[in-house]
C-alpha cells in the first residue's frame, strides 16, 4: 500500500472476502430465503432453483447483478419481485462487467472510507446464452482481475430459453429449438457440439482461483460450491446444468431426475479447478474412478422431447462424443486437447 | 354496421400452445371459408409463456374487413362470444402476470355467451370452482382429460377438432360444420379427426348458468399506480425476509416461513398439488429445499408445510420425497381452497389422515408432459375412444 | 437536499496553479480534483490520451482510484454503470464507432438513472475510419436520456466536468452527461488552464450520495424489473422530469461555480459573440468557435454586423431562451460539424433543432444550415466569410440554399 499526494493510499488492497464454510449436512442448510416464491417462472424451473440456492449460500450479505434472460424477466415483472436481497438488472453480455463495475465500486469507497468496509457478496448471473455467446469476452476479461472478489454464475438451460427457446453455442448436438427444427430435408440443423466453458476459462486465466461446475440436482454440492468461490477471494465462475421443462421439452416432474441423469450419463461433469488443481466431485469422481458405471446417454435423451427425433444413428453419434470426453481427453471431462487428431463424422 | 365475433382460448402456457393456436388458427381458416375476414393472435404479454402459467390465445372474426378493424392493434378483446378452457382447473381463476390479479375464467364473457371446457368432471364441479357472473352465461364440457404436450413433441388427441367442432355448434354464425369439415381436411387431411369433430357437434350439451351461481370468493385485484406515486429510477422495494412461525395449537415459535412476491402468487399455475401425509414424513429436508418455488413453510415441529397461495404444482416435490406415499399430486379439482395442511393434520390427525388418503385413492387422471418417446401414442386410444364415443 | 454554497473563496491555503495541458489531460485533473472513484478505460483515438493522463495519475500516486482497462468498450461503460450503481463515483469516455460499440450501455445509464460523467472525443464514424472530429458520435444519444455539453476549450472542459458531476449526481437530477470535446484541436492541443485549488473543489462539489437507489445490502431494493406495456410510459414520463429539473440546477451549479472560482460563463445554456447589435449570427457547437470568431472579427472591420453563438447544452435543450435569442436576428446561419442523412432539408442536427425550436416564435428568421469540417476538416475563415455572406443574403430577403455543404471539393 502507498500513501498518496493527498493524503489517501493506493496499490493493490485486497478487501477481505467474507469467511463461509461449507453447510455440513441438509440440517445445517438456513432456512431464510433470499429469492422468494411468486416469480413467473415454469413449473419445476431448475434455473429458478439455482437462484434461490445460489443466495441462500451466499447470505444476506450480498448483492447480485441479473442479466437479461429467463432469471431476469421471469422473476421480476415490474412493480413486483422475488428477491429479499439487492437485486439490479444489466445487459444479456454484461455479467462479467457488471460483477467487476459492482465489486470496484464497492472495493474504491470502502477504501477511501466512504462506506463501512466489510465483506459483501457480488454474485452476477447468466444464461448460456448471455454468458458462453455475448458475453464471453467481458466475463474473461473480468476472471484476469485479480483484486476483486465477486462471483459470475452461469445458469445453463442449454437455450436462450426466454425468447421461447433458440439454440445457443450451449445447445446439445441436434437439439430441437425454434432455430433448428427437425426438417423433411435436414433433420439435425444443429450440429455443432456444445462449448466447453468452464473448462476453456480455466485453461485461460491461470490466476482465476476458483471456477466450478453445479446441479440443483445435487443442492448440497451446488450451495457449498457457491460458498467456496464468495470466499476464495478474487473473480471466480460457476457453471450450472438446469434441465429446463419448456425447452427440453419434459414433464416438470421429471426435472429433479433429469438433473441427477446428466451427471450419471457422464454429459455433465460435476469438477471444481482451484489455484490450477483440477478436483472432480461427487457422482462424477465415482464414474472417473470406476466405482460407478456411466449410464448410457440414452437414457437421458429419450426422457426429453428436444430428442424425440433422434435416430440411433444420432444417439449412437452423442454417445461416442460422450464416450470420447470420458477415454480420449487430456483431462477427462475438463479439457478436451488430444494428443492424436482424428476426424470427427457426425451424421446427417 | 357489420357483427365482430371474438373467441378466446385459455390455456396452460407451453403444455398447451401447440393446441390453443391450432384452434385460434382453424377458427380464422373456418370464417374465411364463408367469406368473413379474421386474424388469430396469443396476447403478447403472456409471451413468453412458461409450463403451466396461464396464457390466452384470441381469434377474432367479422363480417367484413371494417368491422374487422375494431377489433386490431389491441392486446385483447374486450369481450368474447365464446371462452373455450382448454384445462379444468383453470376454471378456478387465471393469473397471468403480476398486478393482474386473479381474473374469472368467465370474465370477458358476454352474456349468453359461452364457456367450452374440456373436462372429465361433471358441471356441478366445475360450476364451483368458477367465479359467479352476475350476467348467465352457458357452460358445455367436452369430455376428456385436458391435453398436455410440450414445446417440440404434440400429442393429437383430437381435442382441437372437438373443440372446433363444439364451436361451430354453440357459435354458427361464426362456422358452419361444413367449413370447418373442409379446413380439417386440408389442413390435417385425416378422415377420424373429422369425424371427431362432427361426434363433438352431435354431442354438444350445454346448461345455462345463472346468475350468482358459482365461486362466491372476491377474486383480487390491484390497482395500477401513477407516475407521481412510483419510485423513480426503476427501483422498487424487495421482498422482506420471512420470519419464524407460530404453532397455533401449543404457542411455539420456530421453523421458517418465508415472506412471498403479494402481486403473483402463482397458485393458479398448478393442475395438481402435493398432498402430504405427515405422519410419514422423515424430515429429509428434499421437498423444501428442491422446490423451485420456495412453496414449503418449515414448522415450528420441523415439518414441512407447502403454501397453497405460492405452489404451482410441479411435482418436484413429490418426485425427490424418499417415502413412498408421503407427498402425491392430486389433480386440483379435488379441492376447493387453499388451506394449510399441516394446520388441518394438527388439528386433527386421524381425520386428516383419512382425508388424505380418500383423496389420494380417489384421483383423477392428469396428463403433465412428455415423458418417454412414445407415451402420446399410448395416450390415444383412451381418447380418441372418448371422442368417439363420448 | 445537500449541495455545497461557497460563501467566500480561499486565496491562502491551496492556490490555482496554471498548467500547459490539453483538453483531455484538463478533464484527467477534473477527475482528480473530484475525487472520482472507479474510472474504466479503453483505447480508441483520440478522447484515450485523458485514459492515459488518468494511468499516470494513479501510477504516480496522485489520484486513488480503481483504474480498470476494460476489454471492449461495451464492457468499458457497462462496468462504471454498475460501480456508480453502488455508490462510487465514475469517469469514462469514448470516441467515434467505440461509443456505438457501448450504444447498449449508453441506452440504459440514463433511464437507470445513473449519473455517470464521460467524456466525448468527438471523432468521425466510421467508414471510413478517420479520427477528425465530428459530432455524430455524441449526438446519437440525444435521445436517450444524457445531458450532452460542448467545450471549447481546455479550461471550459476542465470547467465543464466539475459542473457535470455537481449536476448530473444531484438528487433531483441523477442523469449522466457526456461531455464532447473535438478530436484534436481539444484533445491534443495544449493550452495554457487554471486549474482550481483541491479546496474549492471540495466546497463546490458535495459527495456522491445515491441513497435510495443504492444498490447495498442496507438497502434492499430491485433495480429494473422488466416492465410491460403497463408501466413503461409512467416510467419514462418520470425520467423526462427529471432533465426537465436539470435546466434549473445547471443554473444553480453555474451560478455556484462563479461563486466558488471566480470565473463566470455567463449563460450557461449558449455563448453569444457580438450579438447586441448583429443583423445576422452563425450558430455552431465545439471549438468551430474560433474560426468563427477569428472570421466574425475580420467581417466586423468592414461593416458586417454579424455575430456568432455558441450552443453548449445540446441537452437539455434550452428551446425557449435560443428560440427568443436567435429571433432577434434578420438570418440564422447553423454551422453543423455533423450530418444527418435523409433528415428534413437534409440537414445537420443543430440546424433541425434549431428549426423545430424556432417554430412557434413570433418572428421566424430564415435559418440556413451549412455542414462544415466533417472528418476534421478544418473549417477556415474563407468558409466563415461564406457562410456569413449566405446568411446575409437570406437576411435581404434573396432565398438561399436551405442547406450548403462548405469546404467540399466540387
Amino acid at each position: 500500500m502507498t500513501t498518496l499526494a493527498n493524503g489517501g493510499t493506493s496499490g493493490l488492497v485486497n478487501i477481505q472476502p467474507p469467511r463461509l464454510d461449507p453447510f455440513k449436512g441438509v440440517k445445517k442448510v438456513p432456512l431464510e430465503e433470499f429469492f422468494t416464491s411468486g416469480h413467473r417462472t415454469c413449473q419445476g424451473c431448475e434455473s429458478a432453483l439455482v437462484m434461490k440456492m445460489m443466495v441462500k449460500a451466499a447470505g444476506p450479505r450480498t448483492v447480485v447483478l441479473g442479466s437479461t434472460g429467463c432469471m431476469y424477466v421471469a422473476n421480476t415483472t415490474y412493480y413486483s419481485t422475488s428477491w429479499v436481497v439487492p437485486w439490479m438488472h444489466t445487459q444479456l453480455g454484461s455479467s462479467g462487467s457488471a460483477a467487476l463495475g459492482a465489486a470496484a465500486g464497492l472495493k474504491a469507497i470502502m477504501r477511501k472510507g466512504k462506506i463501512k468496509d466489510e465483506p459483501i457478496n457480488v454474485i452476477a448471473f447468466c444464461g448460456d446464452g448471455g454468458g458462453a455467446d455475448m458475453g464471453l469476452s467481458a466475463i474473461s476479461a473480468t476472471l484476469t482481475h485479480p483484486d476483486y472478489n465477486l462471483l459470475i454464475l452461469m445458469y445453463d438451460n442449454e437455450s436462450y430459453a426466454n425468447t421461447d427457446i433458440q439454440l445457443s453455442g450451449s445447445t446439445p448436438y441436434g437439439a430441437h429449438t425454434t432455430f433448428s427444427p427437425p426438417g423433411k430435408v435436414r433433420r439435425i440443423m444443429h450440429h455443432r457440439w456444445k462449448k466447453n466453458m468452464a473448462g476453456m476459462l480455466a485453461a485461460g486465466h491461470p490466476t482465476c482461483r476458483y471456477i466450478a461446475t453445479v446441479d440443483m440436482s445435487y443442492g448440497m454440492h451446488a450451495m457449498n460450491t457457491v460458498r467456496k468461490a464468495l470466499s476464495i477471494g478474487g473473480p471466480t465462475f460457476i457453471h450450472s446444468l438446469d434441465p429446463c421443462p419448456k425447452g427440453w421439452d419434459y414433464d416438470p416432474i421429471l426435472s429433479h431426475e433429469l438433473g441427477e441423469l446428466a451427471v450419471k450419463c457422464g454429459v455433465w461433469p460435476l469438477y471444481e479447478v482451484e489455484d490450477g488443481v483440477v478436483r472432480l466431485m461427487g457422482k462424477t469422481k465415482e464414474i472417473a474412478s470406476g466405482r460407478a458405471k456411466r449410464l448410457p446417454v440414452r437414457e437421458y435423451l429419450l426422457k426429453q422431447g428436444r430428442f424425440a427425433h433422434f435416430t440411433d444413428e444420432d444417439i449412437d453419434y452423442f454417445q461416442g462424443k460422450i464416450d470420447e470426453m470420458w477415454e480420449r481427453w487430456l483431462v477427462p471431462g475438463v479439457i478436451p486437447l488430444r494428443k492424436e487428431i482424428e476426424a470427427d463424422r457426425p451424421p446427417a | 354496421m357489420g357483427q365482430l365475433y371474438a373467441v378466446e382460448i385459455v390455456y396452460r402456457g407451453i403444455f398447451q400452445k401447440t393446441l390453443a393456436k391450432n384452434i385460434s388458427r382453424a377458427i380464422v381458416l373456418a370464417a374465411h371459408r364463408e367469406g368473413k375476414p379474421g386474424i388469430s393472435f396469443g396476447r403478447y404479454g403472456d409471451s413468453p409463456e412458461r409450463n403451466g402459467i396461464p396464457a390466452k390465445s384470441f381469434a377474432i372474426v367479422a363480417t367484413d374487413e371494417q368491422t374487422l378493424e375494431e377489433g386490431m392493434a389491441k392486446y385483447e378483446p374486450k369481450e368474447v362470444d365464446v371462452t373455450i378452457c382448454v384445462d379444468d382447473t383453470l376454471c378456478k381463476g387465471v393469473e397471468s402476470w403480476a398486478w393482474y390479479g386473479l381474473q374469472p375464467i368467465n370474465r370477458l364473457l358476454k352474456p349468453g355467451g359461452t364457456l367450452v371446457v374440456t373436462s372429465k368432471e361433471e358441471p356441478p364441479v366445475l360450476i364451483g370452482m368458477i367465479h359467479q357472473k352476475d350476467v348467465p352465461y352457458r357452460l358445455a364440457i367436452v369430455k376428456g382429460t385436458p391435453s398436455f404436450s410440450g414445446l417440440w413433441v404434440y400429442k393429437d388427441d383430437h381435442t382441437d377438432v372437438r373443440l372446433l367442432g363444439t364451436l361451430s355448434k354453440v357459435l354458427p354464425d361464426l362456422f358452419s360444420l361444413m367449413s370447418l369439415q373442409e379446413v380439417i381436411k386440408e389442413e390435417w387431411d385425416d378422415p377420424v379427426k373429422a369425424s371427431s369433430a362432427l361426434r363433438a357437434y352431435e354431442r354438444v350439451n350445454p346448461v345455462v348458468v345463472p346468475p350468482g351461481q358459482g365461486n362466491a370468493e372476491t377474486p383480487y385485484q390491484f390497482t395500477l399506480p401513477k407516475w407521481t406515486e412510483m419510485p423513480e429510477g426503476i427501483a422498487i422495494p424487495a421482498i422482506p425476509l420471512g420470519h419464524a412461525m407460530k404453532d397455533g395449537g401449543n404457542g411455539h415459535s420456530g421453523g421458517f416461513r418465508p415472506e412471498r412476491n403479494p402481486t403473483f402468487k402463482k397458485y393458479t399455475t398448478r393442475t395438481m398439488r402435493p398432498v402430504v401425509d405427515f405422519d410419514l414424513c422423515v424430515k429429509c429436508t428434499l421437498c423444501w429445499l428442491q422446490c423451485p418455488d420456495s412453496c414449503f413453510d418449515v414448522t415450528p415441529d420441523g415439518l414441512y408445510d407447502a403454501a397453497m397461495e405460492a405452489c404451482c404444482g410441479c411435482g418436484v416435490c413429490e418426485a425427490v420425497c424418499p417415502e413412498a406415499g408421503c407427498i402425491t399430486m392430486v389433480n386440483e379439482t379435488r379441492f376447493q381452497d387453499n388451506a394449510s395442511q399441516w394446520q388441518a393434520w394438527r388439528k386433527d390427525p386421524q381425520e386428516y389422515k383419512r382425508w388424505v388418503r380418500e383423496t389420494i385413492a380417489d384421483r383423477p387422471d392428469r396428463s403433465h408432459g412428455f415423458r418417454y418417446r412414445g407415451q402420446y401414442q399410448e395416450q390415444l386410444p383412451e381418447m380418441l375412444t372418448i371422442a368417439r364415443e363420448g | 437536499m445537500a449541495h455545497a454554497t461557497a460563501t467566500k473563496v480561499e486565496e491562502t491555503k491551496g492556490a490555482d496553479k496554471t498548467a500547459l495541458i490539453t483538453g483531455s489531460e484538463a478533464i484527467a485533473v477534473a477527475c482528480k480534483l473530484a475525487d472520482v472513484d472507479v474510472i474504466t478505460a479503453y483505447p480508441i483515438r483520440p478522447y484515450d490520451t485523458v485514459m492515459q493522463y488518468v494511468a499516470k495519475l494513479v501510477a504516480n500516486g496522485e489520484m486513488d482510484c480503481e483504474y480498470i482497462v476494460a476489454e471492449a468498450e461495451h464492457s468499458q461503460f457497462e462496468i462504471v454503470k454498475h460501480a456508480s450503481a453502488v455508490g462510487a463515483r465514475v469517469f469514462t469516455g469514448s470516441s467515434g464507432v467505440g461509443w456505438m460499440h457501448a450504444f447498449e450501455a449508453l441506452t440504459v445509464t440514463p433511464a437507470l438513472r445513473i449519473p455517470m460523467v464521460a467524456m466525448v472525443g468527438n471523432r468521425a464514424l466510421d467508414d471510413p475510419g478517420a479520427f477528425g472530429v465530428e459530432h455524430n458520435d455524441a449526438l446519437a444519444v440525444r435521445d436517450l436520456g444524457w445531458q450532452l455539453v460542448w467545450v471549447d476549450s481546455a479550461q471550459e472542459a476542465l470547467d465543464t466536468a466539475l459542473i457535470a458531476y455537481r449536476v448530473a449526481e444531484d438528487k433531483r437530477v441523477f442523469l449522466p452527461c457526456a461531455i464532447s470535446c473535438d478530436g484534436a484541436f481539444l484533445t491534443h492541443s495544449q493550452a495554457l488552464v487554471r486549474i482550481p485549488a483541491q479546496e474549492k473543489v471540495r466546497a463546490f462539489l458535495p459527495p456522491y450520495d445515491r441513497a435510495k437507489l443504492l444498490l447495498h445490502p442496507d438497502n434492499p431494493i430491485t433495480v429494473a424489473p422488466q416492465a410491460n406495456e403497463d408501466w413503461v410510459m409512467e416510467i419514462r414520463r418520470q425520467n423526462h422530469e427529471a432533465m426537465e429539473r436539470a435546466v434549473k440546477v445547471i443554473g444553480e451549479a453555474y451560478a455556484d461555480f462563479e461563486r466558488t472560482f471566480g470565473r463566470s460563463y455567463g449563460n450557461p445554456f449558449f455563448e453569444e459573440y457580438e450579438t447586441a447589435d448583429a443583423d445576422v449570427v452563425l450558430v455552431g457547437m465545439g471549438t468551430v468557435s474560433t474560426p468563427i470568431k477569428v472570421g466574425i472579427r475580420e467581417l466586423r472591420k468592414e461593416g458586417k454586423k454579424v455575430g456568432f453563438v455558441r450552443v453548449r447544452w445540446f441537452r437539455p435543450f434550452a428551446a425557449d431562451e435560443l428560440a427568443a435569442t436567435l429571433s432577434r436576428f434578420r438570418a440564422v446561419g447553423v454551422v453543423d460539424r455533423d450530418f444527418s442523412f435523409g433528415s428534413p432539408y437534409r440537414s445537420g442536427v443543430l440546424a433541425t433543432e434549431i428549426r423545430a425550436a424556432m417554430y412557434p416564435s413570433a418572428k421566424r428568421p430564415p435559418v440556413l444550415g451549412f455542414i462544415g469540417g466533417l472528418g476534421g476538416r478544418e473549417v477556415t475563415v474563407p468558409d466563415v466569410r461564406r457562410m456569413t455572406e449566405s446568411t446575409l443574403l437570406a437576411a435581404e430577403g434573396k432565398a438561399q440554399p436551405p442547406t450548403q455543404w462548405i469546404g467540399l471539393r466540387e
